[in-house]
């Protein structure tokens, strides 16, 4: 079994250094999101919207340290408290407040408003389970982050609270020999249902919008999207994996909790990073690292040049064949796709894995 | 923000310096309020706080209230009730929590100086109008501290606020001002608080003195204090 995953230090940081990447994209991208969760804190504390009982939650880029250009703000008011009718209130006043600031979330989407941590804990499958909740719920885990920071009692309540929604219903968190700890099943089959979820509604919003934005869509779920589905992959695998997890793994402490603990470690990484400590443990000759990381780089750096984003936001399917820049797209996408294929598909750590979880 | 009158807006001694009233009170000094609560909310804070009360020079300040221990320990009743008339005998209005209160006509003896304090959720009484009605019943000149983040903890509609001022609102003396947490400690005020207190800020008389519970850092007295202001505000008619 290899050494653990998600330690303290940095994974890209250390992976760059390791592979000697340069990286020069990925972090402008982190310099910027940072700057931005920065901005966004400070309008929340000037005017008091932080309390113990709601948090400000961002997802997307911000969330995971990839702002470029044209880059919006998707985020929502989570509420884990008595219901209140001035939560909407709170809610508006945030919005004006960061509308000079940030572009707004997509007004369709699942972001800019409020959201409940009932629904997300408690509708888990079944028919309230819509498609704007298992967004919220998965994106959540494996690519939110609270402006309040540290110490945020309603986010990490509501994280906490998910992660034992799908830790509690294992009949058991041990593997069949009882050796080590199983890739929890509930979650993963969650993750992989959002996976197709996005990429359905990739096809949906298509017919609806009458191709508008294709592009950039396209492109995102190729690179970006995907990388939040493998991080979701990664972080169930890592389970099974995790050498400080499994020598616990006789200990007399509540399993079910020590398993809810790794992942709560594990998923206040970003989805780079999540990548990036597996990439650091697994990948011995650094083939798929340099494949992966230096895709990701090129594509972080076609979205933070606001022509060619903009070339892409315009772009239609129809004429994606002949397009210079789409021809890009997809010779960077095919290969972080090719670094992934290697990466799961043949690496001796991860390979079983694939096969025992990622198809049936 | 157009303000039609300033509501007098102070701090307990508590909230700013846990323990230390001397500090609690240069804090407040420092910032220009003339309104305080000497804070004994801590049991052993009683005693050398009551051994000082002729000391303090507290002739700048326009009003003082004193707010007795939360509970009792090491003390009994009948001792705190003894040293607690050197508070009265200064006519200071006595802030206490009624779940300390087991012997009501000995307490009932401190008549309107006697200021009962609506409970936080974790307290099985003083929480409601009902409940309030109860602990009036055997305290019948006592007057009332009406704390509007125990208040709205309880009852984040303040419904059960403005149920409290519609029967006791003739008892009012004090207020308590600030958030009200999840686990019950008072910490400075959000923005839903105050869209909170703005609903029954029109009930409650300009003059009735807001003691500020925040626990804030003295760099942050002012703005609290502005805060608070702005959540009480009742606008000037246009």
């Amino acid at each position: 079994m290899e050494p653990s995953l998600f330690k303290d230090l940095d994974p890209i940081d250390a992976l760059a250094t390791r592979w000697s990447l340069k990286l020069d994209e990925i972090w402008k991208a982190r310099e910027q999101a940072r700057s931005q969760r920065q901005a966004f804190k400070d309008v929340c504390e000037k005017g008091k919207f932080l309390t113990q009982d709601t948090s400000v939650v961002v997802f997307g880029s911000m969330a995971r340290d990839e702002c470029t250009s044209g880059s919006d703000a998707d985020w929502t008011l989570l509420i884990d408290g008595e219901a209140n009718s001035d939560h909407l209130r709170v809610t508006q006043k945030i919005t004006s407040s960061i509308s000079q600031i940030f572009n707004a979330p997509n007004p369709t989407g699942s972001f800019g408003g409020m959201t409940f941590s009932h629904q997300l804990i408690h509708n888990i499958g079944g028919a309230e389970d819509t498609n704007a909740n298992t967004t919220q719920r998965i994106l959540m885990l494996l690519e939110s982050r609270s402006i309040h920071g540290v110490g945020d009692a309603a986010y990490g309540r509501v994280v906490r609270g998910i992660l034992n929604r799908y830790i509690e219903q294992e009949v058991s968190n041990l593997n069949r020999e009882k050796t080590g700890y199983k890739v929890p099943r509930f979650l993963l089959n969650d993750v992989v249902r959002f996976w197709r979820t996005m990429a359905v509604d990739f096809a949906s919003k298509q017919s609806a919008r009458g191709g508008l934005g294709w592009g950039i869509r396209n492109a995102k779920l190729r690179l970006s999207r995907k990388l939040i589905y493998i991080s979701g992959l990664l972080t169930c695998f890592s389970c099974a994996l995790d050498v400080d997890l499994n020598s616990q793994i006789n200990s007399e402490r509540d399993k079910s909790l020590q398993v809810v603990n790794h992942l709560r470690k594990a998923v206040k990484n970003t989805p780079l990073a999540v990548l990036a400590s597996s990439l650091l443990l697994y990948d011995k000759d650094g083939e798929v690292t340099r494949n992966v990381f230096n895709a990701y780089n090129e594509f972080l750096g076609i979205l933070n040049d606001s022509e060619k984003r903009k070339h892409l936001q315009n772009l239609r399917a129809e004429d994606s064949e002949r397009d210079a820049m789409f021809i890009e797209i997809r010779r960077i996408s095919d290969a972080f796709q090719n670094g992934l294929d290697k990466f799961f598909f043949e690496n001796q750590n991860i390979k079983s894995l694939t096969r025992k979880y990622g198809v049936f | 923000m157009v303000f039609s009158k300033m509501r007098p807006i102070g701090f307990s001694t508590g909230a700013l310096a846990y323990a230390d009233f001397m500090q609690g009170l240069s804090i407040i000094r420092n910032h220009n309020l003339r309104t305080v609560e000497l804070s004994a909310l801590r049991e052993e804070e009683l005693e050398p706080l009551i051994a000082s009360l002729d000391n303090l020079e507290l002739g700048d300040f326009d009003y003082v209230s004193f707010h007795a221990p939360s509970k009792l320990k090491r003390l009994d009743e009948q001792k705190v009730i003894e040293l607690l008339q050197a508070v009265t005998r200064k006519n200071w209005p006595l802030i206490v929590h009624p779940d300390v209160i087991q012997r009501f006509e000995r307490w009932a003896e401190f008549g309107q100086l006697l200021c009962i304090e609506n409970m936080d959720k974790r307290k099985p009484i003083g929480r409601t109008a009902r409940e309030l009605a109860l602990l009036f019943e055997k305290l019948p000149n006592a007057s009332l501290c009406l704390d509007l983040g125990h208040v709205r903890q309880v009852d984040p509609t303040m419904s059960v606020a403005l149920e409290i001022l519609e029967h006791f609102g003739g008892r009012l003396c004090q207020l308590h001002v600030s958030e009200v947490n999840t686990n019950s400690q008072h910490d400075a005020l959000t923005f839903e608080t105050a869209l909170a207190f703005q609903k029954i800020s029109a009930l409650i008389p300009q003059t009735i003195p807001i003691i500020l519970e925040s626990r804030v850092t003295p760099d942050k007295v002012d703005e609290e204090v502005l805060n608070c202001r702005e959540a009480l505000s009742v606008l000037a008619a246009a």
